[in-house]
């Protein structure tokens, strides 16, 4: 499977929580998602309106990401981190 | 006093529930340990607890919270015991501000309250427990500080009652109030309006149809307010209320890099995690089988059957110690004979009993080793570092990291790895993992295993051993690969897991995980399969006729058992290398039983025969070579489980018309495979 081309994004951009590096924050502006089992357990684990995430650990294969969030770490697969948009911070 | 424990995945409520009621229940240190609700009891206070599976919300999405959510509304509880991570307090909260909604009283219990304080956090304890009203009790599930306090302020009755503190804002606190007063609907579970009426909020899957035309209208336009649909609102509102406590009550220290983070840099490096993985599960193999294996098997064996003297090995070398020991069976036998028993008791007791038991007992020390491994990698966070990295190639399958739990579990024993698929969310992910954990070698499976990879392979035993896991592996993946294509499932899975800090594993816990496992192992060994090598032994040594078999008038192709066999033989014609073999065809339907009982079974049928040991001369099993072993073993392993993980199977996938299909599979595929194998053989000599 070939890579998408990666948007590099920069401090004050907006974009997917998927596009982000390691070491990157940002903060969520918001959700679209159609699943509603999977969007109502991004909110249970905290990953609401205006809280900031940390980009922290890849997993060797790529995915999924390990990301740091209201004191405590959650792996995530990227192709779940696509429905969240943030801003860089 | 009827008591329920619930909290977080990972929170350390098995631990806690452990504690409490002195009982052994498993505990490990990746998320979802507890597969369903236990029950214990403490009796000193007349009081049950109930631990239910670990969950983040109240939401009815994953079975768990299903459970625990229909539970908690149900059952007229007396007290809740909120188990929370205090080192990560924020997330853990969340679960907390959805009880206090309820209506019953909730003590909290400050998990690992030994860890906030070395991390130098800092909390308010009074504040914060006025904050929320509730009581909260700091404590260390480990350690059991903190226990006595705990259950005093419980039995006692010492907590502060629940008075349902308003944190939401005031209209929409108004809505709940408007829900409950004026809205007259039979409610569900009439004794928690208060979280009914937030449910009604939230559009809640089981709540949608009781919202009426004038509350309609003051939900829509909360909603346009907040921007926000209601489930969302009421998500970030708690986390909002939870932050605002959190920065009244909690000082946290600057962050540094963890120690885990430091950890991670190694076991999750980009190149080497894979490597160091593997690396680890072959000295975990290694360290077991070559040689806590080989030091004790052979010196087991001897104490029960007698030898002339002991071999012990490691990895290739091996030292033949010149201990003569007449072995256990041989002994009573000859007490027997000499109190002037009959020929065919002697033989009874010395070969259907002691050497049926002592080939399972010479594996217990290797298992005990396999178990204590598994345990450290398991409590120590190691195991959810390898679900982590391996989802990559589960996500592949159509499967998530998650599935990973229930292979690992089914390496010990098939039975709990497939009754720890509850954890998998996904109801197809969870039907395939079912399907696939008998593929992995249980412990059971390894006595096949080693002893054909001992017999056949010596130095390069280990190897051998290690190529039937990574065979398994090969199969698990193709099959998935396979039921993906034919099933043609859309991609929807998801992997949603918390990554838990490492960990020192705990001495206690590990000690009682191996000790459990030990003794379930044992209990089958000195039941099923002793009672099964008795009747081995019984249709080995009468013919048809009754007529027992002393090795002069009649030998063992005489016996019952070779009639049987003989009527099966040709099922396993091609597995054995073309050749019709009774005794090894019987003793693979004993298979069904227990896995250990192929290798016992063709223990005592060699002993019966005259053999020293299974494929030593004189052995109906004498011809076996290398190929032929490997054929017969494949079978063995990859064909059907045993009758309990066949009955844990109807369980889980709750259809037995879904069980006999996989069984059916599976079947058809190990005779396949060994079939193929065996007839490879005959052509290469």
């Amino acid at each position: 499977m070939k890579k998408n081309k990666k948007v590099l994004l920069t401090k004050g951009q907006e974009g997917h929580l998927s596009d982000l590096r390691r070491g990157q924050k940002a903060v969520v502006l918001d959700f679209h998602n159609d699943n509603a089992a999977l969007r109502r357990r991004l909110l249970d684990m905290g990953i609401t309106k205006g809280v900031v995430i940390e980009i922290k650990k890849i997993a060797p294969l790529g995915d999924p990401i390990d990301i740091s969030l209201r004191g405590y770490e959650l792996c995530i697969r990227k192709i779940d981190m696509e429905g969240i948009d943030i801003k860089v911070i | 006093m009827k008591l329920a424990l619930i909290g977080n995945q990972n929170s350390g409520k098995t631990s806690l529930f452990n504690a409490l009621t002195g009982s052994n229940q498993k505990v490990g240190n990746w998320p979802g340990v507890t597969i369903d609700r236990v029950e214990g009891s403490i009796k000193k206070y007349h009081s049950t607890i109930v631990d239910l599976p670990g969950i983040y919300s109240l939401s009815p999405y994953t079975a768990e919270e299903e459970v625990s959510r229909q539970f908690i509304l149900n059952e007229d509880l007396d007290l809740l015991i909120n188990i929370v991570d205090a080192t990560s307090l924020e997330r853990s909260l969340y679960l907390t501000t959805q009880l206090l909604e309820l209506n019953v009283d909730v003590v909290i219990a400050f998990n690992m309250y030994d860890l906030v304080e070395k991390k130098g956090i800092k909390i308010d304890i009074k504040k914060l427990s006025n904050e929320l009203g509730a009581t909260i009790i700091p404590i260390s599930a480990k350690t059991g500080k903190g226990l006595d306090e705990l259950k005093e302020t419980i039995f006692k009755k010492k907590y502060l009652k629940n008075k349902h503190k308003k944190i939401y804002p005031s209209d929409i606190e108004k809505f709940i109030d408007d829900t409950i007063k004026f809205y007259n609907h039979p409610w569900k579970h009439k004794f928690h309006k208060r979280f009914e009426a937030i449910k009604v909020f939230e559009e809640d899957r089981d709540y949608k149809i009781l919202l009426g035309d004038k509350l309609k209208a003051e939900h829509l336009l909360i909603e346009k307010k907040y921007a926000m649909d209601g489930e969302q609102l009421i998500a970030s509102l708690r986390y909002d209320y939870i932050e605002k406590v959190r920065d009244k009550c909690v000082t946290y220290p600057p962050v540094k890099e963890t120690k885990s983070d430091k950890l991670d840099k190694i076991f999750l490096h980009k190149i080497w995690a894979i490597p160091i993985f593997i690396v680890i599960m072959g000295l975990v193999y290694f360290l077991s089988i070559s040689i806590v294996g080989g030091l004790t098997n052979n010196l087991i064996s001897a104490l029960f059957n007698g030898s002339e003297s002991v071999k012990f090995t490691i990895g290739s070398f091996s030292w033949n110690a010149p201990i003569k020991l007449e072995g256990l069976g041989p002994l009573i036998a000859r007490s027997l004979g000499n109190i002037g028993a009959s020929k065919w008791a002697m033989s009874l007791v010395q070969t259907g009993v002691i050497s049926g038991l002592a080939i399972v007992v010479s594996f217990v020390p290797q298992l005990i080793c396999l178990f204590l491994c598994l345990a450290i990698l398991e409590t120590t966070g190691y195991m959810s570092r390898i679900a982590f990295f391996l989802d990559r190639i589960f996500h592949k399958l159509g499967l998530s990291g998650k599935s990973l739990i229930p292979f690992i579990v089914g390496a010990g024993c098939t039975v709990p790895g497939i009754m720890s698929t509850r954890t998998v969310e996904d109801e197809n992910e969870k039907r395939v993992t079912i399907a696939l954990v008998p593929f992995i070698p249980c412990n059971a499976k390894l006595t096949i295993i080693s002893l054909i990879s001992a017999a056949f392979f010596k130095q390069i035993g280990f190897l051998v051993a290690l190529s039937f896991y990574f065979l398994a592996i090969v199969i698990i993946i193709l099959s998935a690969l396979f039921i993906k294509k034919v099933l043609k499932r859309k991609e929807h899975t998801t992997f949603i897991s918390e990554l838990p800090e490492y960990k020192s594993p705990n001495p206690i816990y590990i000690g009682r995980d191996v000790w459990d496992k030990t003794i379930a192992f044992f209990k089958r060994a000195a039941t099923v399969v002793v009672f099964f090598s008795v009747i081995v032994w019984t249709l080995s040594s009468f013919t048809p006729s009754f007529q027992y078999i002393d090795g002069s008038k009649f030998t063992i192709e005489q016996s019952q058992l070779k009639y049987l066999g003989d009527g099966i033989s040709w099922f396993f014609y091609f597995i054995l290398g073309c050749r019709l073999d009774w005794a090894a065809s019987v003793s693979a339907l004993q298979g069904l039983i227990a896995k250990e009982q192929v290798i016992s079974s063709m223990e005592v049928i060699a002993r019966t025969s005259g053999a020293a040991s299974i494929f030593a001369p004189g052995s109906p099993f004498a011809y076996f070579n290398p190929i032929t072993a490997f054929a017969f073993a494949s079978f063995n392993l990859f064909s059907i489980p045993c009758v309990g993980s066949l009955s844990a199977m109807r369980h889980e996938l709750k259809s037995a018309k879904k069980m006999f299909i996989v069984i059916a599979c599976e079947l058809l595929f190990a005779w396949l495979l060994a079939s193929l194998i065996g007839i490879w053989g005959v052509f290469i000599k």
